[in-house]
């Protein structure tokens, strides 16, 4: 424990450095504009970073892009609770009590919650990383390739029960990551898979471009399609932050710890994120909280519950990606992506090999929690202003930063048409309700998978029992099958219901239904 | 019993585009070592994995309209996703912006990047119904010259710089703004 403290005190040494304080501060302000403007996602926002992070060295390019992961959790509240445009997903549950508060003549009172909420949530998800990552790593050290294809295994399974609702859709999606993943010569044999003959296949096809396209340019098509219709922004709205009381927060410690406990959870648990916590911690403050019956009124509970689990899923993301290599989320399959386009492979064995740079990164966490607070408080008045520019020509520089950091990844043109056919890919995925995540978490984990189950084979003379026999592997698929098998049991379930309620609702006819 | 095309079309283009991918995978299957897998096994795996998928959902589609035709058949998607308004679709939009993105690529290689940026920039803020002239030609201009500032000069981005007199014109460009 000690050695933990005395390593985090370093890293916070490390970020004072000019050059890592200034890739917070930049990561913080950046983090905040792309999840109030609408039009930008957080992954996007992230995957639009990526390319400004190829001249710099792997320390400040991750904590650029955690402090714009982090912030990003936050910045949408203004949006959501002042003009009922939520930035983000996540940020959906917000409207329910945070715009009705604020109708009832109290958005500063409004915005206190909000920013405790994100405090609490970000120091708790700080700690909560410092705390489990070194367990969670010293336990991988056992891992050998069968646990290491059991635990890839079990986060695309996760994502692809968790993500969009849609179990087909889902396992849809990650087959075709998993299949953009093969393009090229293949690591074991050396064949050519799937390059029809094209030069640049043989090199496969990258990640990076997979992600910015589908994510970044599908959805400036999607939006394109839909004629660009944010609704404006209403410039009358008085914008300031006013804290809550101490004899206000006590009753609230319930809910607290609830929220907590759900986003370091929905953390950790791959695809589980930041919009599932949201949500969840909501529904759990509604099923048991002690003012479960005034939520959606506008009482402090409904905005503090999903605000403070959306930013906790943060750190519980960041655990499995530093320990494990294994990203549970659109934004830390982004961050995985840096970590490898600088060479560095997250893993176990990080803690020993970069333990530096891991624990700037874990300091930068607390620093960056701070920061998003005072930048929330005293700043959000210039940073909501971007929302007065015009939707399309926000978009046409969305689209421009895609085709730019595509391109700058091998300064390739054939990288820009792959950014055409995946912005047509993302925004196909858009329109028939795939989700998108599985397909680049499975073009990023793709290979990881294919060589651990290949290199298992090898070494256990092609026995596929090897995955369930052995103790850990046998644990973790036992957990993919349960994740894989419980969406499938709700939504057979729920078929089942559907069907029994049918005949009893059209029995009474149109005018019973609620 | 009808099924509605939309519904099925995803599922039935992704269970042909595998099919032909899975004969693909003929070309380097020879190429395993004996009592191995071959480099064939796991795109394969994947590839059967997607056709069962889609054909359960082609099947489980056709077999809901042919239930329950009178029925909308039971949406798979969250409730949240299933029941949200959208607002209308405008196909000639999304043509125009796809449009621009392709023609893009072949304008970068041939007007290089500040020039090709510039009409890229402002067709896309003119076709996405922005039309105030004077302002979108000074963000396409502007915003042209901070690309090629920030990517040449800050980030050493080797950005196209186009062919013939757009070449000479570009590296014009870089000249004014000091970049080697």
């Amino acid at each position: 424990m000690q050695d933990v403290l005395h390593q985090l005190a370093l890293g916070f040494v490390h970020l004072t450095t000019p050059v890592n304080a200034l890739a917070l501060a930049v990561g913080l302000v950046v983090g905040m504009l792309v999840a109030v403007l609408p039009g930008l996602t957080l992954v996007m926002g992230v995957v639009l970073a990526l390319p400004f992070t190829y001249g710099m060295g792997i320390t400040e390019s991750i904590v650029l892009l955690t402090a714009m992961y982090l912030s990003g959790t936050y910045g949408g509240a203004f949006t959501s609770i002042l003009f009922r445009i939520p930035g983000e997903p996540l940020d959906v549950p917000l409207l329910w009590d945070g715009y009705p508060m604020a109708r009832q003549g109290q958005p500063a009172k409004a915005l206190g919650w909000v920013l405790l909420a994100a405090l609490a949530g970000g120091l708790i998800t700080a700690v909560s990383a410092v705390a489990l990552a070194v367990p969670f790593a010293k336990f991988a050290l056992r891992f050998d390739a069968p646990e290491y294809f059991a635990i890839v295994l079990f986060g695309l399974s996760g994502v692809v029960a968790l993500s969009g609702g849609s179990l087909a859709k889902g396992v849809i999606s990650l087959c075709v990551g998993l299949l953009l993943a093969t393009v090229g010569v293949d690591d074991t044999y050396g064949a050519d898979r799937f390059t029809f003959g094209i030069p640049i296949l043989k090199d496969g096809i990258e990640y990076l471009t997979v992600m910015v396209g589908a994510y970044g340019l599908g959805e400036v098509l999607t939006r394109m399609e839909q004629g660009f219709v944010t609704p404006a922004m209403e410039s009358d709205r008085k914008v300031e932050t006013r804290l809550p009381r101490w004899r206000e927060i006590r009753p609230l410690r319930g809910t607290v710890l609830r929220s907590s406990l759900i986003g370091v959870i929905c953390g950790i648990v791959p695809g589980a994120g930041a919009t599932v916590g949201s949500f969840v911690a909501y529904g759990v403050e509604a099923q048991y909280g002690a003012r479960r019956n005034k939520l959606g009124t506008g009482i402090p509970e409904g905005i503090v519950a999903p605000q403070l689990a959306s930013t906790a899923t943060v750190g519980g993301h960041m655990v499995p990606l530093l320990a494990l290599g294994i990203p549970g989320s659109g934004a830390t399959a982004v961050i995985l992506g840096a970590f490898l386009l600088h060479g560095v492979q997250p893993g176990p064995q990080i803690f020993q090999t970069s333990g530096d740079m891991v624990y700037t990164i874990f300091a930068s966490m607390f620093a960056a929690v701070i920061g998003m607070c005072l930048l929330g408080y005293f700043a959000i008045k210039p940073l909501i202003w971007v929302l007065r520019l015009p939707e399309a020509a926000t978009s046409a520089f969305v689209a421009l930063f895609c085709f730019v950091g595509a391109y700058s990844a091998r300064n390739s043109l054939t990288d820009l048409w792959m950014i055409v056919i995946f912005g047509v890919v993302g925004y196909l995925f858009e329109r028939y309700r795939f989700p998108i995540a599985p397909m680049v978490l499975g073009c990023i984990l793709g290979p990881v998978a294919e060589n651990s189950f290949m290199t298992s084979m090898i070494a256990y003379q092609n026995d596929w029992t090897i995955f369930f026999t052995r103790p850990i592997s046998g644990v973790v698929m036992a957990f993919t099958v349960l994740a894989l098998a419980w969406p499938l049991y709700r939504h057979v379930r729920g078929v089942l219901r559907a069907r029994h309620a049918a005949p009893r609702i059209g029995g009474l006819g149109p005018e019973a239904k609620p | 019993m009808k099924v509605r095309f939309s519904e099925v079309a995803p599922y039935a283009a992704l269970l042909a585009g595998a099919a032909y991918l899975y004969h693909d995978t003929r070309r380097f299957a020879a190429l395993g070592r004996a009592g191995q897998l071959g480099p064939d096994f796991w795109p394969k795996a994947v590839l059967v994995l997607l056709i069962a998928v889609c054909a359960i959902e082609i099947v489980r589609r056709v077999l809901a309209a042919g239930a329950a035709p009178e029925r909308a058949a039971p949406r798979a998607e969250a409730p949240a996703q299933a029941h949200d308004e959208e607002p209308p679709r405008e196909w000639r939009l999304l043509a125009a912006g796809i449009g621009l993105t392709v023609l893009y690529v072949p304008g970068i290689e041939y007007l290089g990047f500040f020039l090709a940026t510039i009409v890229f920039l402002a067709a896309f803020m003119w076709v996405g119904r922005y039309r105030r002239p004077r302002i979108v030609a000074a963000a396409s201009i502007v915003g042209s010259f901070a690309f090629v500032f920030v990517f040449m000069k800050v980030v050493y981005v080797s950005l196209p710089l186009g062919w013939g007199p757009f070449r000479v014109f570009s590296a014009w460009i870089m000249a004014a703004l000091g970049i080697r």
